[in-house]
């Protein structure tokens, strides 16, 4: 089942064209990476998705409905959004931040009530964070922090989730932690993951997890190449697209086959050009 | 988030502190009033209007002391949650509630009303209007530039404010010395000395419909305080609330200011007091917010009428009194459930 299809997405920010014709699908319970440089029109992109930009062209379909006829309430029962690095706010405790994830469902006018409570903290209790119930959510490290807002993406409730670079500050160890956790709530849940990622790896990861897995390349405000990870991540389009050369490597651990993808250096023509 | 003990505890100290605080205010002051007194005149109520002998006690409880204890409550109430809400809103521990223009503006009406008219409705009716106008203002410069709606928005009721800061000087310095130039800067000081039982109902209104349109949106103000992008994405219409949020803010804000003049400080130390005792979710602390900056200007505006013979403006108390209870709290709590 079709959970999200986007058709011929573009946006502008003044005259510069930032989006230029995006199209894809994302089955239920799969995960789609879109793997890009800074400034490519990933999180562009996903604001569209998300109902935060409105594109100038094209249209986004989730479970069916079209995005521009939801109300904001109705949009967040369906998707959920988990940003790279939250702003500044008062310090609410751990419980209150993942209870917001069920504002979608309470209406305009009154307050999450005792169900909702119960859900958030199913919702805690699934990352594994039920001890950090009470405490201060902006004390919390990068890592804990993004866990509680993925327990608030689980609170909500909605079929697909939407990931801006969960992972982008975050050390070695909270890194996997996140990713495993992102890879259990898709095979627990079944539901769908849209994921920006500057790690081509974290594509790989979820390969040798056992979810169906799309990666696409993204430069320019426009899809490279889309498919499986083994075959968008090579050597030929990491040079097209990206202007990079690459080594892949392959290796098992037990009966997982394990894919990872090396930067080496710049393709002649390629090179960074600082002042 | 607080457990449903501690929540009962502090719904029922929300209800009975004031009522206690308005009862004690009714035996403070010049004309000594025993308990008794009180209490039988409570309990009488009009009966006793008709006997001679006690009419001075019935006027003082019932035209003097009890509708300024309530005024005093009420407008401590609007200061507080106004000023508590926005401070949410807006994500910014700074703000206050006069923080879009409207106390500026409404003291400009207030200007305009004792120089052209002199009778309470006119002044009551143009500080109103100008604080809401006040604040219209701020909204449309807000609108002009809308890619950091909050940060425009805050600009623009400094921007406002400070045009209707400027408009009052010039009033102040246009008044006749003598006569109006006295009014207009005790009116701006703040006092609640001429409040009467219709000048509480005139007030009540705006400020009754402001704090329930501010309590039934608080939970949204919690999402709201997490940022436009994060707040869209849980599901709030982030513009619809903001400007409701706007709109009973200042209603409530404007029906306080208009009858009592400036008070500063209350909108603003009240709900980081509160915030300190309670934490910072607005379901718990706007109500709080209310009941404890209600308190607040019942126990100063019982001061500013009884520490000396003359009276003390509120708007002085309210900073010297608030200064040091702040530091107090901040040093108890050592600013736990604060930024």
């Amino acid at each position: 089942m079709t959970v999200l299809q986007v058709e011929n997405l573009s946006f502008s920010y003044q005259e510069k064209k930032v989006l230029n014709g995006v199209s894809f699908s994302v089955e239920q319970g799969e995960i789609f990476c879109v793997f890009g440089s800074n400034g490519c029109g990933k999180t562009t992109m996903l604001d569209c998705i998300l109902g935060l930009n409105k594109s100038e062209g094209g249209n986004v379909f989730i479970d069916g409905d079209n995005l521009l006829e939801m109300s904001p309430a109705r949009k967040a029962q369906k998707i959920a959004y988990v940003s790279q690095k939250s702003d500044r706010t008062f310090p609410y405790s751990v419980l209150e931040i993942v209870l917001m994830g069920r504002t979608a469902y309470s209406g305009m006018f009154s307050s999450p009530g005792q169900d909702d409570v119960e859900v958030a903290e199913k919702a805690l209790s699934s990352v594994g964070m039920s001890n950090f119930r009470d405490r201060v959510y902006t004390k919390l490290s990068g890592g804990e922090a993004q866990l509680v807002k993925i327990a608030r993406a689980i609170a909500q409730d909605t079929k697909l989730i939407i990931f801006d670079e969960p992972t982008s500050h975050l050390d070695f160890r909270h890194e996997l932690n996140v990713i495993k956790y992102i890879a259990k709530i898709i095979r627990d849940k079944n539901i769908s993951v849209v994921m920006a990622t500057h790690f081509p790896n974290h594509a790989y990861f979820f390969e040798s997890y056992g979810l169906p897995t799309r990666v696409a390349l993204m430069e320019n405000g426009m899809f490279g190449a889309v498919g499986l990870p083994s075959e968008v991540l090579n050597r030929e389009n990491m040079a097209d697209i990206f202007k990079i050369r690459t080594k892949n490597f392959r290796d098992c651990e037990g009966d997982r086959v394990l894919n990872f993808v090396v930067p080496i250096d710049f393709c002649a023509g390629g090179e960074w050009q600082s002042e | 988030m607080l457990n449903k003990r501690y929540l009962k505890v502090l719904t029922s100290a929300c209800i009975i502190l004031p009522v206690v605080f308005i009862l004690i205010s009714l035996f403070i002051g010049r004309y000594d009033l025993g308990i008794k007194d009180i209490f039988t005149i409570l309990v009488n109520g009009q009966n006793w209007s008709l006997d001679p002998e006690h009419a001075i006690e019935y006027s003082l409880v019932y035209e003097i002391r009890l509708p300024r204890a309530l005024l005093a409550f009420i407008v401590g109430g609007a200061l507080s949650i106004s000023g508590g809400a926005l401070q949410g809103m807006f994500r910014n521990p700074l703000v206050d509630s006069g923080m879009l223009g409207v106390s500026a503006g409404a003291g400009f009406g207030a200007c305009l009303g004792i120089i052209f008219f002199h009778n309470n409705f006119m002044i009551y009716t143009l500080a109103f209007l100008f604080g809401i106008i006040a604040v219209l203002l701020s909204f449309i410069i807000g609108k002009i530039y809308d890619s950091a709606p909050t940060v425009t928005l805050v600009l623009g009721g400094v921007v406002i404010s400070a045009i209707f800061s400027a408009l009052i000087s010039f009033m102040k310095y246009v008044a006749d010395p003598l006569e109006k130039l006295p009014t207009i800067t005790f009116w701006l000081m703040g006092s609640l000395s001429r409040a009467n039982f219709q000048d509480t109902a005139i007030a009540l209104i705006p400020i009754a419909v402001g704090a329930l349109g501010i309590m039934l949106v608080r939970w949204q103000i919690n999402v709201l305080s997490l940022g436009d992008r994060e707040a869209g994405t849980l599901g709030v219409n982030t513009g619809l609330c903001r400007a409701i949020v706007i709109v009973c803010t200042s209603i409530a804000t404007a029906g306080a200011v208009c009858v009592s003049g400036t008070i500063g400080w209350v909108g603003l130390i009240i709900p980081h007091i509160v915030r300190m005792i309670v934490g910072n979710d607005n379901r718990v602390l706007l109500p709080v917010c209310l009941s404890v900056g209600g308190c607040f200007l019942l126990i100063v505006d019982l001061i500013a009428r009884s520490i000396v013979s003359t009276e003390i403006p509120l708007g002085v108390l309210t900073a010297m009194v608030g200064g040091p209870f702040f530091i107090v709290i901040l040093k108890r709590t050592k600013g736990g459930g604060s930024w």
